[in-house]
């Protein structure tokens, strides 16, 4: 049951909400605890122990990290100033010690599941290629679904607490409610536990603008993934499936609509989750924001998959780059090795842990590390050819916010995106080199508009409802980028032009959306990672 | 909340207004382009086509129905109208909103269902949906057709001609079959679900004056005595009277060397012919249908019947 | 407060930061300006920034970095 099926829309959804508004304010949130936990199982059955540990992990650290620091302030209050010193140092390091622990279970358990097979097949390449006659067994395991996303949920959590940001939470329920919470649990957003624990527990009684609100921002989402994203699975999966037999301008479409598939499915399925949560009165943090106006490949992060992004800024690029041995590098590097070059080994030290862990996140598989370490090295390159493109702009008088520049611009940064999911989706590092290599041999534009296009399974009608769908997202993405965000505006229109764009918007996702005969169901992309 | 409530009632009533609305226009659609609706809709937009009042015997049932049984040799051979309303992997659930659809219009003496799809079970999740699902494409069309604006921009498809839901298969892929029927006194389980709109197509065909019919078809790859047996003792139960070909296939003269298409799954040309011959036996005796070869209202019928014959001529190579 | 005009200054001149409020959110100052800057203060006034203290709302204004180093300074 994905967030893009009609039983999750239209049965699951409503009979949360009916559950959820005649019960007392108070109770709303087990309400919604108890259809989480349903939901949870319904998809994964009885791995929701994992769920349930991990709850309990991330609860009882919280609560211990808690009680250190109600002791410590009880030890500090009348300890003189040196002793105080002691004290403080004395909690600190148990607390550290706990999180420590939290971090590393959870992680092991993330990692067992998720890398065990990936590492074992690996160390027995290894092994075979040194021809020692032994080769450990790969394990059928299972994952709970949307283990990726709690897992970084909980950290944060921990993290939180023990740096003072957050109040650990005091009751078990609320913190499950916290990590399982429904709408959020297969694909994200990744929550703070501060950005949405206050809506969660309040228990906000139903309203008429957060329902019709919700539910549209929840057609939305059906109009990306199910008139867009469902067609160009199509396409995506022959070229993918069978990329020997195709080369040159096939790869480049290949790659485009793979990445717009991605886009419409994430985004739309993001659209269902916020909405969703909007139905409740849950404000769940927006995951993107118009990533395709982005002008370099760290702008691009900024605005896709955008709580990932900050996830791994706050609880690792921080974190490292203000650790001991990077200050003190800093520290020696502008005395000695000059501004630049500090800057530059600097941001390496911080960045490289960033990518490897976002590349390794999407799963155990060499192409997803080297879709990190790509752009890893793009964004290093941005930042050490820095000084020598600002120079060269000013010698070209060229402005840095001028329109054409910020086309080229615009237009790089695509070509780097493209390239980057090239490789995300192929079927494994070596097809993504040997795609990305048989994309320069015969590179046939005319294949765009000379009907072969109709040869990879989509008919003219359905490249029809591929094209008109993008441009209606693009135009209300680029009204949204130039401060004009068209569904704030339509809430504040007259009663008949907001009902006539919901009709619409309805009307087009029954007709044009790709379901029923003749079509197959695609299944949440970024569950399965 | 009085004001909110009234609001959406009223916005759920121009929704559903609206939905009508485009279900009426879209079934006009359908209807006037009958012949180039494709999969699973063509023979709900076939049926509903026919000239009113004037198919007496309608088939529903998985692929092996409209592989099975050939509605022109039927024709030909006792003047019966008839019309297989089969889908591929047809649901229970589907055979009979289908009928429902067919009732409309039509008034058949006899309703036959191939018994192979009421042993489908797509499991709890998709039984829901499909249950849902069907009565909203009843009821609102425009979820049944919404396609059908594709056809105006795509190329015309070649259509594989059919004969009143019948299709012609001609390849030969054989297949050892002689010893699928193993008897044993074991059933196997019909799903309650199927159990429950079986009652329902009952009911349907009862209110509608229709006689109700269950039908198995000889399929290797199908059927084995356990399901025979538990198809007996539900069409006992239920007062349905029960053809099954599987144990007669000797009687009918099946020869697995070269009468199914598809190594004992499907019949093929010949074994229809051979099935529909035992089968418009049994009905003409039990049944008494119409002879309307030379009612002049259904002159069509010997138009289709002959181009039948070429076709299979062509085809098999007669 | 001066000095650290001086350091942001040294980071990024074309800033008012007697009025800028937004330093972090209005992306004014990216994460290794941020980086830069930290390493800076510490040095400039004696005092550690943990990771806990890298909030943007520790670091959107000159007011906001004023007054978390003055607090890192007590400590």
């Amino acid at each position: 049951m994905g967030y893009h099926t009609s039983l999750y829309v239209f049965v699951f959804l409503p009979v949360c909400l009916v559950v959820y508004q005649l019960m007392p304010a108070k109770w709303r949130w087990k309400a919604l605890l108890f259809f989480s936990y349903l939901f949870f199982y319904l998809l994964s059955g009885k791995l929701l122990v994992y769920l349930v540990g991990a709850t309990a992990l991330t609860h009882y650290i919280g609560a211990w990290m808690s009680w250190q620091r109600a002791q410590e302030a009880e030890e500090l209050s009348g300890a003189d100033r040196e002793t105080k010193k002691s004290i403080k140092l004395k909690y600190r390091r148990r607390c550290r010690s706990a999180l420590a622990v939290g971090i590393l279970l959870l992680i092991g358990v993330l990692a067992y599941l998720k890398y065990y097979n990936f590492f074992i097949s690996n160390v027995s390449g290894v092994l075979l290629w040194l021809s020692l006659p032994f080769s450990p067994g790969e394990k059928s395991l299972l994952m709970p679904v949307g283990i990726s996303f709690y897992t970084l949920q909980a950290i944060g959590y921990m993290a939180d607490v023990y740096w003072g940001k957050a109040k650990a939470e005091n009751r078990f329920g609320r913190m499950a409610l916290f990590l399982g919470f429904f709408p959020q649990i297969m694909e994200g957003p990744i929550c703070r536990y501060s950005d949405t624990a206050g809506s969660l527990f309040a228990g906000a009684p139903l309203t008429a603008e957060n329902l019709s609100q919700g539910y549209m921002r929840i057609f939305w989402g059906l109009f990306k993934k199910k008139v867009v994203a469902d067609r160009l699975a199509v396409i995506v999966g022959v070229i993918f499936g069978n990329y020997t037999e195709y080369g040159g301008a096939y790869i480049a479409v290949a790659a485009v609509a793979y990445t717009v598939q991605l886009y419409m499915e994430f985004s739309g399925c993001m659209d269902i989750v916020i909405g969703s949560g909007k139905l409740f009165g849950v404000c769940l943090p927006e995951n993107f924001r118009q990533p395709f106006c982005a002008r370099s490949a760290s702008e691009f992060w900024r605005r896709w998959h955008i709580t990932l992004g900050t996830w791994f800024k706050s609880y690792i690029f921080y974190p490292v780059s203000v650790s001991g041995i990077v200050k003190r590098w800093n520290q020696f590097g502008r005395k000695h090795a000059g501004k630049y070059l500090t800057r530059l080994v600097t941001s390496a030290a911080a960045l490289f842990p960033v990518w490897l862990c976002n590349g390794l996140w999407h799963g155990a598989r060499w192409s997803y590390i080297f879709y990190g370490m790509y752009y890893f090295v793009l964004i290093m390159l941005g930042t050490a050819v820095q000084p020598a493109r600002n120079k060269l702009l000013s010698v070209c008088h060229i402005r840095e916010d001028s329109g054409y520049w910020r086309v080229i611009q615009i237009a790089k940064t695509w070509v780097i995106i493209f390239v980057g999911e090239l490789f995300f989706r192929a079927d494994g590092l070596q097809a993504g080199f040997h795609m990305f290599a048989s994309m320069f041999r015969d590179f046939q534009l005319s294949l765009l508009w000379d009907g072969s296009l109709l040869g990879l399974g989509l008919g003219r009608a359905d490249l029809a409802a591929v094209a008109v769908g993008c441009v209606v997202v693009a135009v209300i993405g680029s009204l949204k980028e130039r401060g004009e965000p068209i569904f704030v505006r339509l809430v504040k229109t007259s009663v008949p032009v907001r009902w006539g764009a919901y009709y619409a918007l309805i009307l087009a996702v029954i007709v044009f959306a790709a379901y029923g005969d003749g079509y197959q169901s695609v299944d949440l992309i970024y569950a399965g990672f | 909340m009085g004001k909110m409530l009234k609001k959406g009632v009223l916005f759920f009533t121009v929704l559903l207004v609206l939905l009508f609305l485009a279900s009426i226009w879209i079934s006009a659609l359908a209807a006037g382009m009958a012949d180039r609706v494709q999969g699973r809709n063509r023979p709900v937009a076939g049926i509903t086509a026919e000239e009113g009042d004037t198919v007496d015997l309608l088939v529903v049932g998985d692929s092996e129905s409209y592989t099975s049984v050939s509605t022109m040799d039927l024709w030909k051979q006792y003047g019966t109208a008839s019309y297989v309303c089969g889908q591929g992997g047809q649901r229970i659930q589907e055979a009979y909103y289908m009928l429902k659809t067919a009732f409309r219009t039509q008034s058949p003496k006899v309703v036959m269902v191939e018994t192979n799809m009421m042993f489908r079970d797509p499991g709890i999740f998709k039984n829901a949906q499909i249950s849902l699902a069907e009565p909203l494409r009843y009821y609102l069309p425009v979820f049944r057709y919404h396609n059908l604006w594709k056809l105006l921009l795509d190329e015309p498809k070649e259509m594989t001609s059919d004969y009143k839901g019948f299709v012609i298969k001609e390849k030969i892929t054989s297949c050892k079959g002689a010893e699928y029927m193993k008897e044993t006194g074991e059933m196997q389980e019909l799903p309650e679900f199927v159990r429950f709109y079986m009652r329902r197509i009952q009911d349907l065909c009862e209110r509608n004056g229709a006689q109700l019919l269950m039908v198995s078809v000889p399929s290797p790859k199908n059927y084995n005595y356990k399901k025979i047996n538990a198809l007996r003792h539900y069409a006992k139960q239920n007062g349905i009277p029960y053809v099954d070909m599987n144990l007669k296939a000797e009687e009918i003269g099946m020869d697995w060397s070269k009468d199914s298409y598809d190594g004992g799954d499907h019949l093929n040309i010949h074994g229809a012919q051979k099935v529909t011959a035992y089968l418009g036996k049994y009905l003409k005796e039990n049944y008494g249908l119409p002879d309307r070869r030379n009612d002049a209202a259904y002159s069509s019928w010997n138009t289709l019947a002959e181009k039948f014959d070429t076709e299979v001529k062509q085809k098999t190579g007669q | 407060m001066e000095d650290l005009i001086r350091i942001l200054r040294d980071i990024d001149d074309s800033v008012d930061y007697g009025k800028e409020t937004a330093l972090i959110d209005g992306q004014i100052l990216d994460s290794f300006g941020v980086i830069t800057l930290v390493s800076e203060l510490e040095e400039a006034f004696g005092i550690t920034i943990e990771a806990a203290e890298m909030t943007p709302q520790n670091f959107n204004s000159a007011e906001a970095i004023w007054a978390m180093v003055k607090r890192l300074q007590e400590n």
